[in-house]
């Protein structure tokens, strides 16, 4: 009814439009704008404090900053090397445990796992994903730096002693159950739901069709998922990869609780070491002087990683979705 | 209407053996009963078309002959599909083998992201070692009966994603007939095609129905006229009327087939 009487009032009475107010338009544009540019301000701000703080130690110590291994705050000797090293190899040994697990979950929840079986497990993913890192740094201090200890630490030392290159590697000399390895261990724990979950959002993205074609011509469940489907999310499962790598590189407060905050680089993944996170959150506090300023310019060295890292992975996670 | 439509001339053997033999055929989705009692013989080295209005079951009954519906646990086939002599829907068959011995060309073209030789040589590199010379030989072979070798014989490097849809649809249909199979299941293959692509397509398949036995579903009825000896008419899941294709089509026995055939509906 009520569209009846519109069209029977709509050809006498001229239509009336009011026109916009042009002041809220322009104000409203330019708050919208304001907003954008503060995070290039925020982001500008913070690169330059970084850098404006640790100049000092890179001009003290030059390219030796990177490359020493020393880091004495009697003498005031610092090098980033040691934390440097550590903060990859902890990141490498979260993607190599990881990654598979990762791809296994992702293969298993689109393509095999019976309907009443993936909705909980998705869901678990996601939680875990929520779960704050420091939760993951006190389990892995209680729970799993013991457990860890005991049953891998000191059997494999006993196995491994007095081998070539496996000994020295895989050699715990106090086995507290803190070290790189157990470090890479729960940052993997972290990383696996971030590459688990966008793996299985590209491969349920997969038209079923592509699918179907594969097995259509008598391929296995393996051949299809090893030949079509992971090649077809490719790129984008390596840009998941690199999210969770950028996660990784720059965790905090649980690889601080496990990593065992050595100074010292050891040749063992068994043994404590640092990352660069971990080195900040634990002098940060009492840190004066050229000690503050070296910590800074660590600070800019994991900055530049991590940014890398996402760069790239944002530019391949990109490249798949336009086609 | 039907003046319009171009028959094909080939006269049908009807003294060829029957290939596939359908039985009793139910389909469910679930609680849906989706195909209802279907009985249809398809003969050796004939096209038949399966054709009905959308939603008739056609494309369903297509996908039972390959088992590709057994990647959806929710839907099952009771009855019977003979295949030289042995059911394929029953629990015991090798459905991968199964599947290398009906092949399917789907509604759209799915080249696998890999270059065009491995995608030819994908479906023999499953089930057969072959030295490379002679896999050499059966990937020219196929590119060449699927009327695609002289397009491709100088990027056979290259991605098959990179080649144009109609061509991308020749290379599945390449795919597929590498692998030697005796049954070829086609999904409505043209219609995501314009119609140069399609004609290719069609020519090609007049000359794939001289080695395999070809079931084609399409909502093209000109198509269904041109290419096919044998006609099915599906609706609500039943199978309406079954003949030659051009009793289908020029003296239909049922109302319903000819108001289809017609146009009158669907």
């Amino acid at each position: 009814m009520a569209a009846v009487t519109d069209q029977m009032a709509a050809p006498g009475a001229p239509a009336i439009r009011r026109t916009p107010k042009g002041t809220f338009d322009i104000v409203f544009r330019n708050a919208s704008r304001a907003a954008a540019l503060f995070v290039l301000v925020l982001l500008a701000g913070i690169i330059a404090s970084m850098i404006i703080g640790g100049w000092p130690a890179f001009r003290e110590f030059g390219l030796g900053f990177i490359t020493s291994s020393v880091w004495d705050t009697q003498n005031e000797q610092y090098g980033a090397w040691p934390a440097i090293v550590g903060t990859l190899s902890t990141a490498l040994i979260a993607l190599v445990l990881g990654v598979p697990l990762s791809l296994g979950i992702a293969v298993y929840l689109t393509q095999l796992a019976p309907p009443w079986f993936k909705r909980p497990v998705s869901t678990t993913i996601e939680l875990l994903a929520a779960v704050p890192s420091i939760i993951y740094g006190m389990w892995g201090l209680f729970v799993f730096v013991p457990l860890f200890a005991a049953y891998v630490q000191i059997p494999v030392s006993n196995i491994v002693e007095g081998i070539p290159l496996v000994g020295t590697v895989l050699y715990s000399r106090s086995p507290s159950g803190l070290g790189i390895l157990t470090a890479g261990i729960i940052l993997a724990f972290m990383i696996i739901p971030f590459i688990a979950s966008i793996t299985r959002d590209m491969l349920e993205q997969i038209p079923s069709v592509l699918r179907e074609s594969a097995y259509g011509i008598g391929a296995t469940t393996w051949e299809v998922v090893r030949h079509v489907l992971v090649p077809q999310a490719g790129v984008s499962i390596i840009g998941a990869i690199m999210l969770g790598l950028g996660r990784a590189l720059g965790e905090t407060m649980a690889v601080t609780f496990v990593v065992g905050n050595a100074n010292r680089l050891s040749a063992s993944i068994m043994d404590p070491g640092s990352t660069i996170a971990s080195r900040i959150a634990n002098e940060f506090n009492e840190a004066m002087g050229l000690q503050l300023n070296a910590l800074i310019a660590l600070g800019c060295i994991l900055f530049f990683v991590t940014f890398v890292v996402l760069v790239i992975a944002r530019i391949l996670v990109a490249r798949v979705k336009s086609f | 209407m039907l003046s319009t439509l171009e028959l094909s001339p080939q006269a049908l053997d009807a003294e060829a053996p029957v290939r596939i033999a359908v039985k009793n055929l139910d389909f469910y989705y679930g609680e849906h009963k989706a195909l209802k009692n279907i009985n249809l013989d398809f003969r050796d080295r004939h096209v038949t078309a399966l054709i009905g209005p959308s939603g008739c079951g056609k494309s369903t009954l297509l996908r039972i002959f390959n088992r590709i519906y057994s990647l959806y646990p929710e839907q099952r086939a009771t009855g019977e599909i003979l295949l030289d002599g042995r059911n394929v829907i029953s629990n015991d068959i090798d459905v991968n083998e199964l599947r290398s011995r009906v092949g399917m060309v789907f509604q759209k073209p799915t080249p696998f992201p890999m270059s065009i030789y491995d995608n030819v040589a994908f479906g023999i590199r499953l089930y057969e070692k072959p030295p490379k010379s002679e896999l050499d030989d059966r990937v020219e072979g196929a590119l060449r009966r699927s009327a695609l070798w002289d397009e491709v014989k100088d990027k056979l490097k290259t991605s098959g994603m990179g080649l144009s849809g109609g061509q991308q649809q020749r290379l599945c249909i390449a795919r597929t007939i590498a692998q030697k199979p005796e049954v070829i299941l086609f999904d409505e293959p043209t219609s995501a095609l314009d119609p140069i692509s399609t004609g290719k397509i069609e020519d090609l398949l007049e000359q794939l129905k001289t080695d395999f036995t070809i079931v084609i579903v399409t909502h093209n009825m000109q198509q269904a006229a041109r290419i096919s000896q044998y006609t099915a008419f599906m609706y609500l899941g039943e199978v309406i009327e079954f003949d030659a294709t051009n009793t289908i089509f020029m003296n239909p026995h049922k109302k319903q087939t000819q108001d289809y055939v017609t146009g009158r509906f669907g």
